[in-house]
């Protein structure tokens, strides 16, 4: 059986560069390219969801982007 | 959410946060839920034309327009008027005030840096910029592929007015509206008093405002941003672009605040004005308007 | 009146008020924005738009499994920011996968215990052949408060022949310091039944008995993401999900094979036998970049779950845009995993059996490859969007570690599978 106190700290070491970094700061103005449709973390939420199925189906992990969706008898 | 309503001396003040900045709603009475109500109602209006105009966003018309790839788009009333009060401004500034000119954004960064573009990315940038390329007509734009309009220029100073008619229609008690530094003043204040804008000096920002005006009722716009420059051989180039030559113009005045009946026309004079480069005082002074040029 | 005195560059205030006659200029501008304020707020409404998304997939496991799935979703986009989508898939399933029982074909030569493995001529291995249909509906809403919060509830209900899920989910996401990050809360709740065809054999026995009715299975799972703008081209988040689920997590018709120690041959089967509770946690780092033209996603997931499965998973998209509305996107997936604690290759006929076991190759040791691509299209004027995805996906298991019962295998137990998948896409506004 896991501790999950491990997997907590795995988090935490992933997610410090992803709060502390890029310290400056990125003006309103600047977001440009980043309003575009296909910078979004999850551009194709059907094919995503599609995938998760495939997979889910295949291989024993489960998950990561988000809770929605249901089970299937397919593992 | 973030929102805030404080009763300041003998006011109220209703906070929030709309077109990316800080923006207040003062209401010169005493029943809090009437004040309550009418900041809802300002803030519901700058969300919706921030919604409705954001070239930011993928699920508005503007950004359908801006991907039409050259078929022409038909546009509502309210996006037919800005149209047309934007051709307008076109024609008035011979070429200089042009939505169009948004795209030559891809090529210029104006973090303070010594970065400037090459003439070739601009050339190639400026061949997709110019008002007159485009067919507008009978409520359907047509914009040739490559090309996009910006309403940014436009944009909260139309919120302001927006909000402010909204407000005026639903009570009489004297108000003010503030999206981040561009007001509409609905007075005068209880006692005929006046309300009091502090006009900010770029050099200075963050000290005590250097000037204060005092308004019954007027628009009051600012153009121009301190922050937003790029240096070139020591020289500041500010950020507003010439779409003629698709540089930053020559010379303009780092800021510039105008006073006129609506936060519309405070602003597109404003922007006039910064367009005129070296020109921006005798401009000004031209329109008969009160103005402040940094 | 003297407007000289009106220029302020550190030289006073301005003038009193405006003169009374306007320039030219400012009677155009006035007259143009009065037109435009006029306009009453009722008509500058916005009007909702809807939009129809169309998937179809069509996946082949050689020589096993294949797939159909059409789904169609439809989105009503509200004026004011807010979103009810409602999505129906159908699955068809057809063909066969292992049933986890060894292959018993005639041994040819044996190792000694402490010996290497001799590959002998292969028998098959063991396949059952299952035909499945599956419906599944989601819905969900999302709200947005302000310009700073948003609020996101679904539902799930699906059934198919031998299992039914039902669940409903919520999440929601705040945006910090000029929408620099945004923190996302979310968390679900599935209430599924499992109701084997036949009965629910008894676990780690003949499966002649069998238990009528069906078995609960429960899963809670909660979600909390950060995602950061690092720059102006770059997005970056980190995703933690945890999941417990609680119930029937045995699969009803996999059996495991025991086998003779003295001859290696399997002599009969067992059904397989899974705790019944998992707790299952992941963390995702992913980072989307754009680069001059083009994007570039990349992601990593760290699994591991209470039944000792731990797995990697890293995945790299790279969207190169030709023109409006048409782009290729290369695609590459790889992952690893271990064994489950409890997955054996097979059982021995003189030990006890364990509490738990499986010898399905899903919660073995496992490593599979994705190759693709995705081409996005249009076709004709209409403001639709074709996409088009090609996948290879190869699968290789591991019986590494699986012996723990004393029991070796004389076949490939693990052959690598390979798997075919295409999804035609099809979406448009109105």
């Amino acid at each position: 059986m896991r501790r999950p106190a491990g997997f907590l700290r795995l988090v935490l070491v992933l997610a410090l560069p992803v709060v502390a970094g890029g310290c400056a700061t990125v003006h309103p103005w600047d977001r440009d390219l980043l309003a575009e449709k296909r910078m979004s973390l999850n551009p194709s939420p059907m094919l995503h969801a599609i995938d998760e199925h495939i997979y889910f189906s295949k291989e024993a992990s489960m998950g990561g982007q988000d809770v929605s969706g249901g089970g299937c008898g397919c593992n | 959410m973030g929102r805030a309503l404080v009763r300041v001396e003998d006011y109220f003040a209703g906070r929030f946060e709309a077109m990316a900045g800080p923006c207040v709603v003062l209401i010169d009475g005493d029943d809090r839920a009437e004040a309550a109500a009418l900041v809802e109602t300002a803030a519901g209006e700058a969300l919706r034309v921030e919604r409705k105009f954001s070239r930011y966003r993928t699920d508005n018309l503007v950004h359908a327009i801006n991907h039409a790839a050259g078929r022409p788009v038909e546009v509502d009333a309210e996006t037919a008027n800005l149209l047309d009060y934007a051709a307008t401004c076109w024609e008035i500034s011979g070429g200089l005030f042009d939505i169009t000119s948004g795209v030559l954004r891809r090529v210029w960064s104006f973090d303070g840096s010594s970065r400037v573009p090459s003439q070739e990315a601009i050339e190639e940038c400026r061949g997709h910029v110019g008002w007159e390329r485009v067919t507008w007509r009978e409520r359907t734009l047509t914009m040739p592929a490559g090309m996009e309009i910006d309403l940014g220029g436009l944009g909260k100073e139309y919120a302001v007015d927006r909000a402010a008619a909204l407000i005026a229609a639903r009570t009489s008690t004297p108000f003010l509206v503030n999206f981040g530094g561009d007001v509409f003043a609905a007075g005068p204040r209880r006692g005929g008093r006046t309300w009091a804008v502090g006009i900010d000096d770029p050099e200075r920002t963050g000290e005590a405002a250097l000037y204060r005006l005092d308004v019954a009722r007027a628009g009051l716009a600012t153009s121009g941003d301190a922050r937003r420059f790029v240096t070139r051989y020591g020289r500041r180039l500010g950020h507003i672009l010439d779409p003629r030559t698709g540089w930053p113009v020559a010379g303009a005045p780092r800021s510039v605040t105008v006073v006129a009946p609506t936060c519309l026309e405070a602003g597109t004079i404003a922007t006039l004005a910064c367009l005129q480069g070296p020109g921006a005082r005798d401009f000004l002074k031209e329109q008969k308007v009160q103005f402040w040029v940094f | 009146m003297q407007l000289d005195a009106a220029e302020p560059e550190a030289t006073g205030p301005g003038p009193a008020q405006p003169a009374s006659s306007p320039s030219a200029l400012r009677e155009r501008l006035s007259t143009a924005a009065l037109a435009l304020l006029l306009v009453p707020a009722a008509a500058g409404a916005e009007t909702a738009t809807n939009q129809i998304d169309f998937s179809t997939l069509y996946y082949g496991e050689q020589d096993r499994t294949q797939v159909f799935e059409p789904i169609v979703r439809a989105t009503r986009l509200f004026g004011d920011g807010q979103a009810i989508s409602a999505q129906l898939g159908l699955d068809v399933i057809t063909g066969s996968s292992p049933s986890g029982a060894l292959p018993s074909g005639t041994v040819q030569t044996m190792t000694t215990p402490s010996g290497r493995l001799v590959t002998v001529p292969a028998g098959q291995i063991p396949l059952t052949k299952f035909e499945d249909h599956r419906a599944g509906l989601d819905v969900d809403w999302r709200k947005p408060w302000g310009s700073l919060v948003t609020t996101t509830v679904g539902g799930h209900a699906s059934r198919e022949k031998d299992y039914q899920s039902l669940g409903v989910n919520a999440k929601v996401s705040a945006d910090f310091d000029q929408h620099l990050f945004t923190v996302s809360a979310g968390g679900a709740f599935n209430d599924d039944s499992v109701f084997p065809v036949g009965g629910t054999p008894i676990g780690l026995s003949d499966g002649s008995e069998v238990t009528k009715g069906s078995n609960s299975k429960r899963v809670k799972s909660v979600l909390f993401g950060i995602s950061h703008v690092m720059t102006r081209r770059w997005i970056v988040s980190v995703d933690g999900t945890r999941t417990y689920e609680n119930g029937y997590l045995t699969e009803p018709y996999k059996v495991i094979s025991v086998v003779s120690p003295f001859n290696g041959l399997p002599v009969y089967t067992l059904t397989d036998n899974r705790p019944s509770s998992r707790t299952r946690s992941s963390a995702l780092l992913s980072s989307v970049y754009h680069l001059a033209n083009d994007i570039l996603c990349t992601s990593y997931r760290y699994y591991t779950d209470t039944w000792d499965v731990r797995s990697n998973t890293f995945d790299v998209k790279y969207r190169h845009d030709l023109a409006e509305g048409w782009y290729l996107e290369p695609h590459v997936r790889y992952y690893r995993q271990t064994a489950a604690s409890f997955y054996t290759i097979g059982l021995s006929t003189i030990l006890r059996p364990p509490e738990y076991a499986t010898a399905d190759y899903r919660l073995g040791r496992l490593t599979t490859l994705t190759l693709g691509a995705n081409l996005g299209f249009r076709i004709g004027d209409r403001p639709s969007q074709w996409t088009l995805r090609a996948e290879y996906i190869r699968q290789k298991g591991d019986t590494a570690g699986g012996d723990q019962n004393g029991v070796q295998s004389h076949f490939d137990l693990t052959p690598t599978i390979n798997t075919f998948t295409a999804v035609l896409g099809y979406s448009f506004n109105f």
